[in-house]
């Protein structure tokens, strides 16, 4: 049962896999007669239907891959620091987050808060925290990039950018950037309580069609296949997940009478794991994969349209905290593998993730690695160099042929939203993260320092370790909890009613609720007074969790509507 | 009894030990995510428990034990609590000193978790 430490000669070859890491078999060579896709059509010049060789003709020597992590820390205050600090470092994608209470659409004084308060970032509860967090910052031609939970935070976020816009006298349309908003990624990885599917698709809906329409540079949706690949996915199954998803949205916004070319290029976010080869493939076979969606099933017209945008992060799982300075080498390599794969943006893990929240110096070391690989080791040079390389055009066909007979079996079982209701989906999460747990045990899956070459903790590792950031204790959490009640009783109390009867009678008559979503966030409605109106105007109790009772001004600003 | 607290997602860890606990005989039973403190404590002593293993990654290791060793003290419960998860050295200090039985960071072997269990309540499979 214990996981043994395997003994292997370091001279020697004493491979113990002969498979990448979601499973599949690898020759010790492949030749010419290995790759089946023609150019022309399967391959192609970057910058070419189907792009599977990058959407760019130049690709990296045109426009670098954005550099991002989630920025967020205890205070409103030390999270603007930090930007001010990673951008003048070379940062250029700022990515948003909050803690999980925060994107569970629970604010900071709700019972079952406290323990993760801080867990991800700031408490980012109303206008109040966004207005501190980025104060001196530029809003507009700027890229923001959500890296929340749910569609909750990603239109509630989103509003509260555009309202800040607005209360700063700018331009709304020059909003730069993208948002998550996955709802099967929210369900599956998540289990998030915030709000149902059905809500969540129909909101979506919303949010699309106010971006579209008044923040066309603002991506709302970024299907996600890092998280599910994180929570236990394979390669195979995260490539399938993502095209299914991605294919679920442009379905829902069809039904409203749009069509694909109105939505443009879809932007999606994966995961750079371990397997560097399998990696790579997975981002080539991923803009084919869609390219051909977007054609065949959507009848695409514009080039833009068939175009995949990849952004990725590297793998937190595999980074441990044994040895942490080892992690620098996994980050590095994931990193290289996005870069090779013609990603179009990265958010490369701390070194010390896996024994604490990311401190800043490693936080530096990410962004170093990065400009290392681009100015020092010359890799974006040109576009795609590993195109035409026997192993890796094989592992491109052999993962979109796998991914999408995945695909077909998803469709038999009723299309991803019923494999996500019935749990078909979480089983084959299940399936493969037991695959993983057992090689690990059986010696066939060796990670450095822990089941294989363990070696001993030194002074470095030791510092990396007690360097690490650590969230801050239950008084400081405390002091949070009363803020947000002070901020509540500060706000006009008249304005707060409107804005609660306008989003439910914005919700419950079908309208479009983006607009009071942003006038709400104006007049300081929280992110959980936003969950709960939504909530309440579908039938359903005001608190997620079912642990608190519908506030009372809530209660007395609905008491108020017209029959 | 697997247990998460507060608004943690990450559950992997969870799903992994009670995969383990499972394959080496135990019975396990998992609260899910979105629990708090006092309703871990309750269910633990309504399903009489025989030890409580709690995972958290949020760095909120010492909070949450806290919490439920006062609600099993208020409820003269004896169930041992053990815990996983993201952990730095203060924490470790801090949990042990407060009774918690045992910690373990990530990427601890599985098999020294197992280990430890059968020791807390002291008998293995036969």
């Amino acid at each position: 049962m214990s996981e043994n430490v395997v003994k292997l000669d370091r001279d020697e070859g004493g491979l113990v896999r002969e498979e990448t890491q979601s499973g599949i078999y690898v020759e010790p060579v492949y030749t010419p007669e290995d790759v089946k896709s023609r150019y022309e059509e399967d391959i192609s010049d970057p910058g070419s239907y189907p792009f599977t060789r990058g959407i760019y003709p130049k690709m990296y020597r045109d426009r670098l891959w954005l550099k991002a992590f989630l920025v967020s820390y205890d205070t409103p205050e030390s999270t603007n620091a930090a930007f001010r600090s990673y951008i003048e470092n070379g940062m250029n994608d700022l990515r948003l987050t909050c803690d999980l209470p925060t994107q569970n659409g629970l604010d900071p004084d709700h019972p079952l808060a406290l323990s993760a308060m801080f867990c991800g970032g700031i408490a980012s509860y109303a206008i109040n925290t966004y207005e501190t967090m980025l104060d001196g910052l530029p809003l507009e031609n700027t890229v923001y990039e959500g890296g929340f939970m749910n569609v909750l935070d990603a239109i509630y976020f989103h509003g509260l950018l555009v309202a800040m816009i607005e209360n700063r006298g700018g331009d709304i349309s020059k909003l730069l950037g993208t948002d998550i908003a996955d709802p099967v990624r929210s369900k599956l990885v998540y289990g998030d309580p915030s709000w149902p599917t059905e809500i969540e698709r129909r909101v979506l809906m919303d949010h699309i069609e106010y971006c579209l329409e008044h923040t066309p540079k603002w991506r709302p949706v970024v299907p996600n296949g890092i998280d599910p690949c994180q929570a236990g996915m394979n390669a195979i199954h995260e490539l399938g997940e993502v095209i299914a998803v991605c294919t679920a949205i442009i379905e829902d916004f069809c039904k409203r009478g749009h069509t694909i070319d109105e939505f443009g290029p879809m932007v999606v976010a994966m995961d750079a794991e371990s397997d560097f080869f399998e990696s790579i493939a997975k981002f080539r076979a991923a803009r084919r994969m869609w390219a051909k969606v977007a054609r065949e099933r959507f009848g695409a017209q514009k080039k833009s349209t068939m175009m995949l945008k990849i952004g990725i992060r590297t793998s937190g799982l595999s980074l441990q905290a044994q040895k942490p300075l080892n992690n620098a080498a996994r980050v590095t390599i994931q990193t290289l593998a996005g870069v090779l794969g013609g990603v179009n943006s990265i958010d490369a893990c701390s070194i010390d993730e896996a024994v604490g929240l990311p401190s800043y110096e490693a936080r530096m070391f990410t962004l170093d690695m990065q400009h290392i690989l681009a100015h020092e080791a010359n890799v974006p040079l040109t576009a795609d160099p590993l195109g035409g390389s026997y192993y890796l055009e094989w592992l491109t066909d052999k993962l979109e042929e796998e991914a999408n007979a995945y695909l077909r079996e998803m469709e038999e079982n009723g299309g991803i939203y019923a494999c996500l209701e019935s749990g078909w989906l979480r089983g084959v999460m299940e399936q493969d993260r037991l695959r993983v747990q057992r090689e690990r045990e059986e010696g066939k899956r060796l990670i450095v320092g822990l089941n294989a070459f363990q070696g001993e903790d030194g002074p470095v590792n030791q510092a990396i370790a007690d360097c690490a950031y650590t969230v801050p204790p239950e008084q400081v959490r405390q002091e949070r909890v009363a803020e947000v009640k002070a901020f509540r009783a500060s706000r006009d109390q008249e304005a707060v009613a409107r804005a609660i009867r306008r989003l439910y009678q914005d919700t419950k008559t079908g309208a479009n609720i983006s607009r009071a979503v942003i006038d709400g966030g104006k007049a300081g409605l929280t992110i959980g007074e936003v969950c709960g109106i939504v909530r309440l105007a579908y039938g359903l109790g005001y608190d997620p969790v079912d642990m608190i009772p519908t506030p009372d001004h809530v209660e007395q600003a609905l008491r108020d509507l017209p029959a | 009894m697997v247990a998460k607290a507060g608004c943690d997602i990450h559950e992997r860890g969870a799903l992994t030990m009670m995969t383990a606990f499972r394959d080496a005989g135990m019975e396990v039973l998992y609260t899910g995510r979105y629990q708090s403190e006092a309703a871990i404590a309750r269910t633990a002593v309504a399903e009489d428990v025989d030890v409580i293993g709690v995972s958290d990654l949020t760095g909120s290791l010492p909070i949450i034990c806290r919490k439920i060793l006062e609600e099993l003290r208020r409820m003269e419960a004896d169930i041992p609590v053990f815990c996983g998860g993201l952990l730095t050295r203060a924490d470790r200090e801090a949990l042990l000193e407060m009774g918690v039985k045992a910690c373990f960071g990530t990427g601890s072997p599985v098999g020294a978790c197992v280990e430890k269990v059968y020791e807390l309540v002291g008998q293995r499979p036969s």
